[in-house]
């Protein structure tokens, strides 16, 4: 036993030296990746935000009437609305001449599929909003029905596999490009594996003057079926295969990347959920779409040139990761 | 719970703490300290981890205190330690091992140059005194451990000078004599410690006396007879003998120049011997070993026990080696030898499965040398100590270095036969100092010891870490080596703090802050003070609801997961 039975825990808390926008008490799953990431993106973000949140599971989970996680202010609406609700924030602090910022923000569901007109009126008209998508690839809220975020071939309550099909059909929409091709500052992609480049993209994002977009990949253990302890392990091989591509756009055009050291066969990551279980059965459908899925990722490390140089960076996969005694990571 | 909502309701900042998500949790993680590979592996119990998060911390003098409590001899074993630490250390599987023994010296060194005053005993003196007879390695750990807890030690020893092997036989090409001096020097004058030079247990005392005078006594007094050593009952006439060979270059710094050599064995006096004759001039030096060269696909049991970083270096200076070979015959003409039949031999199991060396028919060979010269080993001289030898060569006792029927008299060091290091030796005084004072104590059991099984790299989050290469040391080209001059030279202070950043912190928290960061449930909290595990995080188990993450994502494998239902 461990615990120290002298060091009040409850003032402690007060005491962390750190932002603490989002709370303990909260009601998301063991290893809940969103949770992880929300309390990253209000951390790094700091005090001085208003948020707009869309209906899914991060607005469930933190705000248990009369309770809430949160402790900055936070205001929920509607599962389509939330970039609509930043815009007119925004446009409302504006008008007071306050520099509060704004971030507004939601689920898969909410960002490419049912908030996605919201989302692309407020980028076109240009408000001064950070939105943040906290991609779980499917509506888990309501019990993992497929997005269009949700990757080819992945199993959901509505993309079952069987006889006519190996999970999902189609393919997992490119949004951060649609989003880009609005032709805004600054869109980046994020990972709940790389809490400090996350964190950077963060205050990067608030600290530009328009519309900015934040894509962060968050592994949910009871969707995806893996064990909760996984969680990290999941989304940096997600980072490590380029399924998901660690990216950063300005005005449309590719301005960083996170090189990929040592790239990971696909299956590495595919294996530890049950959302692809059934790609290693031994059935040639499952060959198949395990080489498909390799090829997207192939074709993601081609297409945002992925690949290391000769020097070892110190922020690629292997890098952007690492620990130090006494640091603050 | 029914509550009506209004319009204009809200809901107050952070209110979810009134919610106890820790009663959904089936296993909770916990702190654990884990004994680092280095630590489990390091004959003198030094735990490496520790003193390496100092020196990462540039906290070099703590570094030294904490490696001086259990080996007070730094800058010895820093030179001619064969580290088996950095064999067992983690990060091996990673990119290379940390240069543990390289950083040691360096820190020895420090302690020497700066001179750092041993520290006070940590317990109030206790007026009972032990004798220590025999001032070499194992003797000089047992006085320090003995008066760090706070006992008076008479330290007897036969010679003018203490030191034992490291003085007479370990050449300065490799220990250079003023850092014994040095190191030894501190450690007598140490308040407690008494020593007693030219005092010979068998001749000057006995060990009735001692154990009538003393509270406890330990026998350190290393193994000073030569093995007999014959060919079917044939010696050379002019018979020269490894270890006496070699004390007498140390002593007068000259040895005779033969024009070519053979030397039968293969530990650390046959390598030694070997190198001192080729640097004084010896033309060809042969080693004959029953043994293989140490290297990939030897086992363990068949290689050369000499340590194998001089057997390189011997190999380099010119010394030919003979595996798995053995003397037949000695050529003789006249008196005189002039050369010597070698067979092919191994160790093999014999029908009750025991080891026996067996020659190959028909692989004999002839090599003509001037001078053979036995290098066998070393037993334990029984003037003074017979009754407690019987027929044995060396001493029986239990682990803890206790004889049989003798509850207060220890032995260690190499007058246990199944020993042969410096740092053995270190470890036996020290574990033989703590058995003393739980004895004198009256405490029951054995003192703990800390080789418990080492975390494995396994239970490592090697994700955290970066590769970086391991330094080097300037070594002397092989033309340049003299016997004097000592051939490998220190690492920089810079390079030294490199070695704690690349330590993986085996089974220890580095405070990271990995933990606090990952937490999805705000369940890890930071404490600026130290916890009373050591780490500077603390579990609010009235959020945490078992998710395992941290533990998984631990870097140094700090945090298990325990059944919490
Ligand atoms: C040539 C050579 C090279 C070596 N190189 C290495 C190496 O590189 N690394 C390594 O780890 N090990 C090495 N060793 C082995 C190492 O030196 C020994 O294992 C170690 O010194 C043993 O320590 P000890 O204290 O048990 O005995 P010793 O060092 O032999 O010390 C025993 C002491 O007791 C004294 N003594 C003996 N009898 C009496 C008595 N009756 N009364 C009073 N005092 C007495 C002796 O004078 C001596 O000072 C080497 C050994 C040799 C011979
Ligand atoms: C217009 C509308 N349709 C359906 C719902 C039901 N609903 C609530 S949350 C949710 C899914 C949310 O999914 P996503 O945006 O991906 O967020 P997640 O829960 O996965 O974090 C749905 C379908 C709703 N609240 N409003
Ligand atoms: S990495 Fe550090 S703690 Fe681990 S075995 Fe090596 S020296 Fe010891
Ligand atoms: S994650 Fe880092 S800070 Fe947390 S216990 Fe492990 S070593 Fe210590």
């Amino acid at each position: 036993m461990s615990q120290d039975k002298d060091i009040p825990l409850a003032e402690l808390r007060r005491a962390q030296p750190r932002f603490s926008g989002f709370e303990a008490g909260h009601r998301a799953c063991l290893g809940c990746g969103e949770a992880l990431a929300a309390r990253l993106v209000t951390e790094s973000a700091g005090p001085d935000v208003v948020y707009a949140n869309a209906t899914g599971c991060l607005e469930v989970f933190t705000t248990a009437w009369p309770e809430s996680a949160w402790r900055v202010p936070w205001m929920h609406s509607l599962f389509a609305n939330a970039a609509a609700i930043g815009a007119g924030m925004e446009a409302a602090l504006k008008a007071q001449g306050r520099s509060t910022r704004v971030i507004a923000m939601g689920g898969d569901g909410g960002t490419f599929d049912i908030g996605f007109q919201a989302l692309s009126g407020m980028l076109e008209r240009g408000h001064n909003v950070l939105y943040v998508c906290y991609d779980n690839e499917a509506y888990m809220n309501t019990g993992i029905q497929r997005s269009s975020s949700t990757p080819h071939a992945a199993v959901t309550t509505t993309s079952p596999a069987g006889r006519e099909r190996m999970g999902k059909r189609h393919l997992k929409k490119d949004i951060v490009s649609i989003v880009a091709a609005h032709h805004i500052p600054y869109a980046a992609t994020a990972s709940v594996a790389y809490p400090a480049d996350l964190r950077k993209k963060v205050r990067r994002a608030l600290a530009i003057d328009g519309p900015t977009f934040l894509h962060v990949h968050t592994p949910c253990p009871l969707g995806w079926g893996h064990d909760s302890a996984l969680t990290i392990e999941i989304a940096r091989l997600a980072v490590q295969t380029g399924l998901f591509p660690v990216i950063e756009l300005e005005r449309g055009g590719v301005a960083g990347v996170m090189p990929i050291r040592e790239q990971r066969p696909v299956s590495d990551y595919l294996r530890l959920q049950n959302r692809f279980r059934h790609l290693f059965a031994d059935d040639v459908r499952a060959r198949e779409e395990l080489e498909h899925l390799q090829a997207l990722a192939d074709h993601n490390i081609e297409r945002y040139g992925l690949r290391p140089g000769h020097e070892a960076d110190p922020l690629d996969t292997e890098g952007a990761d690492t620990v130090k005694r006494g640091g603050v990571r | 719970m029914s509550v009506k909502i209004t319009r204009g309701s809200f809901a107050r900042p952070g209110t979810s703490l009134q919610f106890d998500t820790g009663s959904w949790r089936i296993q909770r993680p916990q702190h654990r300290h884990a004994t680092a590979p280095c630590h489990a592996a390091c004959p003198a119990g030094e735990d490496a981890q520790a003193w390496l998060a100092l020196v990462e911390q540039e906290r070099f003098r703590d570094a030294w205190e904490t490696l001086i409590a259990a080996n007070p001899l730094p800058a010895i074993t820093g030179r001619v330690c064969h580290h088996p630490c950095e064999a067992a250390c983690n990060r091996g599987n990673y990119d290379e091992p940390i240069a543990i023994h390289h950083v040691e010296r360096l820190i020895g060194d420090m302690a020497l140059e700066e001179d750092w005053p041993l520290p006070p005993s940590q317990t109030n003196g206790d007026p009972r005194e032990v004798a220590v007879v025999g001032a070499g390695p194992a003797g000089c750990s047992a006085a320090w451990h003995l008066a760090r807890s706070g006992y008076r030690v008479q330290l007897f020893e036969a010679l003018p000078e203490a030191g034992g092997l490291l003085r007479s036989a370990i050449p300065p090409y490799r220990l250079p004599a003023a850092v014994v001096e040095r190191e030894l020097h501190r450690l007598l004058a140490r308040p407690g410690i008494r020593f007693l030079p030219g005092q010979r247990l068998g001749r000057d005392f006995d060990l009735d006396e001692l154990q009538a005078s003393f509270a406890a006594v330990f026998l350190s007094i290393g193994t000073q007879r030569g093995r007999d050593w014959s060919i079917d009952g044939a010696t050379p006439s002019d018979l020269h003998v490894g270890l006496p060979l070699l004390k007498e270059w140390m002593d007068v710094g000259a040895i005779p120049t033969w024009n070519s050599v053979a030397i039968v064995g293969a530990g650390n006096t046959a390598i030694d011997l070997a190198r001192v004759l080729k640097l004084s001039g010896v033309p060809e030096v042969h080693i004959i070993s029953h043994k293989a060269i140490p290297g990939p696909g030897v086992a363990p049991d068949d290689a050369m026990p000499a340590i194998r970083r001089e057997i390189e270096q011997a190999l380099e200076e010119g010394v030919v080696i003979h595996e798995h070979r053995g003397v037949q015959r000695l050529i003789l003409r006249g008196e005189q030898v002039i050369g010597v039949e070698l067979v092919h031999m191994k160790k093999l199991p014999d029908a009750e499965g025991r080891l026996q060396r067996v020659a190959f028919e028909g692989t004999e060979s002839i090599l003509h040398v001037e001078q053979v010269i036995p290098a066998i080993g070393q037993v334990v001289e029984p003037e003074g100590v017979q009754s407690l030898l019987g027929q044995r060569s060396f001493f029986r006792v239990d682990d803890r270095g206790c004889f049989p029927d003798h509850p207060r008299l220890f032995t260690g060091g190499d007058a246990r036969g199944d020993r042969g290091t410096v740092s053995e030796a270190i470890g036996d005084g020290r574990r033989a100092a703590l058995a003393i004072d739980r004895l004198l104590r009256q405490q029951a059991g054995d003192p703990p010891s800390p080789a418990q099984q080492p975390i494995p790299a396994e239970q490592l989050n090697l994700n955290y870490f970066e590769t970086a290469p391991r330094p080097r040391v300037p070594v002397l080209d092989v033309a340049r080596r003299a016997s004097f001059a000592e051939i490998e030279g220190p690492l920089d202070t810079r390079q030294a703090l490199g070695e704690g950043e690349r330590c993986l912190s085996c089974g220890n928290c580095m405070a990271c802050d990995n933990c606090w960061t990952l937490c999805p449930d705000v369940a890890v909290l930071k404490t600026r003070e130290v916890a009373s595990d050591g780490s500077h995080y603390l579990f609010d188990y009235g959020y945490c609801k078992g998710c395992g993450l941290c533990a998984r994502e631990c870097p140094t494998g700090y945090i298990v997961m325990q059944p919490d239902l």
